[in-house]
């Protein structure tokens, strides 16, 4: 073997599969064109594009320089690949009040805008695509109340007696803590009910933890898609294992 | 070794050891401020492992939390350990087998500062809240130009070297260090590029810091762990190679398969199913050079067993190689598609990496420094009994930490399939295991202070000085490692 065929050898068998599974799938893969709702089949026009709003940019950056991929994933797996999409609340609700089943895995659009999906690395924690789903399901009336419920358990998960398990790490640096006054709580008003007592001290979220909040409150992904990217079951499959799901106790779940 | 050097002449030795002078100090540079990394490493990654059971330990500071001290861990390893003792390595086989001096030592060194200067603005960054949560990409974005910077200036010496040397054979742990010197800046260029700036789409971005990792680890720590291990288990045991066309096999079915696994990590997000499939039967694949390689290394050295038991380059060397064959048969196990679904978000990602990178990595690049450092410092290791610790320790930690994460996180995936059951469920799976890993690493930073003690008393060239290698068997009556000062006596003679 002479240093030629060498170099002509390396430099090939890497190049090929540097262009094809890298350079190549990147560029195709950045401008997708988007899909359209056809009104015969979806009953709208339009073209598909799933909406956020809240403080995306910022609430990503603590997201990620927090490490919080490390243990939460964001990806709804197809069925074949994973069986989240059948886990009661992960995926959308298995009854939506007003839509039904809007349980859906993920597509390309749902991270559209971001520089780089927070996939994430391990579950030890939930799935958070659709962390906001669940948390207005659950505090139906008040999403100030699912806040505020999300800033106590990102001071500390155990802080709820029903989550005393949970090995989610505590950020209570994220806070400030103050001194109760007056009536208790602090009627901050550019705060609402975010701050929490504790014995003697309140705290009040910083900067970092309202970013991170209101990134959180925006993960929401049960949007309709145009039928031809729902590769759901259709809608008596889909019931079936949701009505043999046990119903499991809200704080469990969580 | 004495089979072959006893028909050295005289100019070959004076050669050999004026290389060693020539690189003493870059080589020895990189291995001890590695070590310090390693260290650094550990006690972030016990730290780490602590909070996977004990989520409340030391979680007051912000720069002390979970996912700040994890990613500054595996950066420290990476970076601040594996690509180091890499390097030290790397451009000290290679001046050895192109028989050249170096001769850009100045620079080496600067570029050695820059690196470290580099992971540690990195390690800092990531403590201090700047990390990118990218795994292995973790550094703030403005980091990687000085450190490819430094690593051009570090190792385009090696490849002067190979272009000057004498005409001749080539060995094949050249071609396994050209292939990683050619590697190396392609897949960091590509994936600190691609990664952090390109933009536009974020699946992709996430794909390519998939195939980035295992790039790494396929393209770099693989082919240099790899010719550290062809120079060693001849070169001790005074063997030859058992098989040369083996080694070659070995080399171009890593080249042609490494660079294409990666993205099976992503089944299921959507990018292109093609990517992941590719990335699956690539890993599958890599069984097929580790096998070689492993076979190869082993029947090598395998048959002269005394040798083996008496060395401890070889007793790492061995270690080493045969982690690189468990590693490219758990790849074939963790690729197949109902594997995939249990392990793709669990801790066995976590375990296949340690595997790879102290399993496999570490333990040869112990090997080489076992082997060098008295080379370079022209004094021998001080006891075998540290040396004895260090292997066992580190042999039985790593191990288990490997096992925990892999047994682990197919019960915690199996919890995470289980859609019916509370989350509950799959959330305590772990807690066992993960008290296990600590346990674990408790065992490698034990293993490793022997490791640090060692070689910084080497480093302030406290070694022995003696003509007898340190071997952990000896049938010396009088003193385990044979008679003391006759170094002096011999180099008084050679004048």
């Amino acid at each position: 073997m002479t240093l030629k065929k060498f170099l002509i050898g390396t430099i090939a068998s890497f190049g090929l599969a540097w262009l094809l599974v890298v350079i190549l799938p990147f560029i195709a893969q950045r401008n997708v064109k988007p899909v359209e709702f056809q009104e015969a089949i979806d009953g709208q026009t339009g073209v598909f594009i799933p909406k956020t709003s809240g403080r995306v940019a910022d609430g990503l950056a603590v997201y990620q320089a927090n490490g919080c991929a490390l243990c939460h994933t964001q990806v709804i797996r197809p069925t074949y690949a994973g069986t989240e999409l059948w886990r009661e609340d992960w995926a959308g609700l298995a009854a939506d009040e007003d839509r039904g089943d809007t349980r859906r895995e993920s597509n390309i659009f749902d991270y559209k805008g971001l520089d780089y999906a927070p996939i994430g690395q391990t579950r030890a924690g939930q799935d958070l695509s659709n962390l906001a789903v669940r948390m207005h399901a659950r505090f139906p009336q008040s999403p100030a109340e699912a806040e505020a419920w999300l800033y106590r358990h990102l001071y500390n998960a155990r802080s709820f007696p029903e989550l005393g398990w949970s090995i989610c790490p505590p950020m209570p640096f994220m806070f400030e803590k103050r001194p109760v006054s007056g009536q208790g709580r602090t009627a901050d008003a550019q705060h609402g009910v975010a701050d929490f007592a504790e014995g003697n001290e309140n705290f009040v979220p910083g900067s970092e933890a309202r970013a991170l909040i209101s990134y959180l409150m925006s993960l929401r992904h049960d949007h309709k898609v145009p039928a031809s990217i729902n590769y759901s079951p259709p809608a008596p499959a889909a019931a079936a294992p949701a009505a043999a799901a046990p119903a499991a106790p809200a704080a469990a779940a969580e | 070794m004495s089979a072959i050097s006893q028909d050295l002449s005289q100019e070959d030795v004076q050669l050999r050891s004026a290389i060693d002078r020539s690189l003493r100090h870059p080589v020895m540079f990189f291995f001890t401020s590695g070590a310090a990394w390693l260290a650094v490493s550990l006690l972030l990654g016990l730290l780490s492992s602590i909070k996977v059971h004990s989520p409340e330990f030391a979680s007051g500071w912000p720069f002390l939390t979970y996912g700040r001290v994890f990613p500054a861990h595996m950066s420290a390893m990476v970076y601040g350990w594996a690509c180091q003792a890499g390097f030290g390595t790397l451009i000290w086989l290679m001046a050895r087998l192109s028989r050249q001096e170096c001769k850009h030592v100045g620079v080496i060194l600067t570029a050695g500062h820059l690196w470290n200067l580099a992971v540690a603005v990195g390690v800092v960054s990531i403590l201090a809240g700047h990390g990118t949560g990218k795994p292995w990409l973790d550094f703030p974005s403005f980091v990687w130009p000085g450190m490819i910077l430094s690593y051009a200036a570090i190792t385009v010496w090696s490849i002067v070297q190979f272009r000057c040397r004498p005409a001749g054979h080539v060995y094949i742990s050249q071609w396994f260090l050209l292939g990683a010197l050619i590697w190396f800046p392609w897949v960091f260029l590509t994936g600190n590029v691609v990664v952090h700036h390109f933009g536009g789409s974020p699946l992709m971005a996430v794909a390519v810091n998939a195939w980035y990792r295992s790039a790494l680890v396929l393209m770099y720590f693989v082919p240099v762990g790899v010719a550290a291990a062809y120079y060693l288990a001849p070169k001790v045991s005074g063997r030859p190679v058992y098989s040369y066309s083996l080694g070659i096999m070995g080399f171009w079915t890593l080249a042609v398969v490494g660079p294409w696994a990666g993205m099976q990590k992503l089944a299921g997000v959507p990018i292109p199913n093609s990517l992941v499939s590719i990335g699956a039967a690539a890993l599958v694949l890599f069984a097929i050079p580790a096998i070689t390689v492993a076979v190869n290394i082993l029947r090598t050295a395998g048959s002269r067993n005394e040798v083996v038991t008496n060395s401890p380059s070889l007793h790492f060397t061995m270690a080493g190689i045969s982690g690189l064959l468990i590693l490219g048969l758990l790849g074939v196990v963790m690729s197949l598609e109902d594997a995939l679904r249990f392990t793709q978000f669990s801790m066995a990602g976590y375990g296949y990496e340690m595997l790879a990178l102290y399993g496999f990595f570490s333990m040869c690049m112990f090997g080489a420094i076992y082997f060098i450092v008295p080379r370079l410092t022209r004094r021998e290791w001080l006891s075998r009994r540290l040396i004895r610790m260090h292997f066992w320790f580190s042999v039985y930690g790593s191990a288990f930490i490997v096992l925990f994460a892999i047994i682990g996180g197919l019960f915690q995936g199996i919890g995470q399939e289980d859609y019916l059951q509370p989350w509950i469920d799959a959330a305590s799976r772990t807690h066992g295991y993960a008290v296990g890993t600590t346990i674990a690493w408790v065992f490698v930073l034990i293993s490793n202070f022997f490791f640090f003690i060692h070689l910084g008393l080497m480093w302030l060239r406290l070694g022995r000085r003696s003509a007898h290698p340190t071997l952990l068997h000896s049938h010396h009556p009088a003193s385990p490692h044979g008679p003391e000062g006759d170094v002096e006596e011999i180099l008084a003679g050679r004048a």
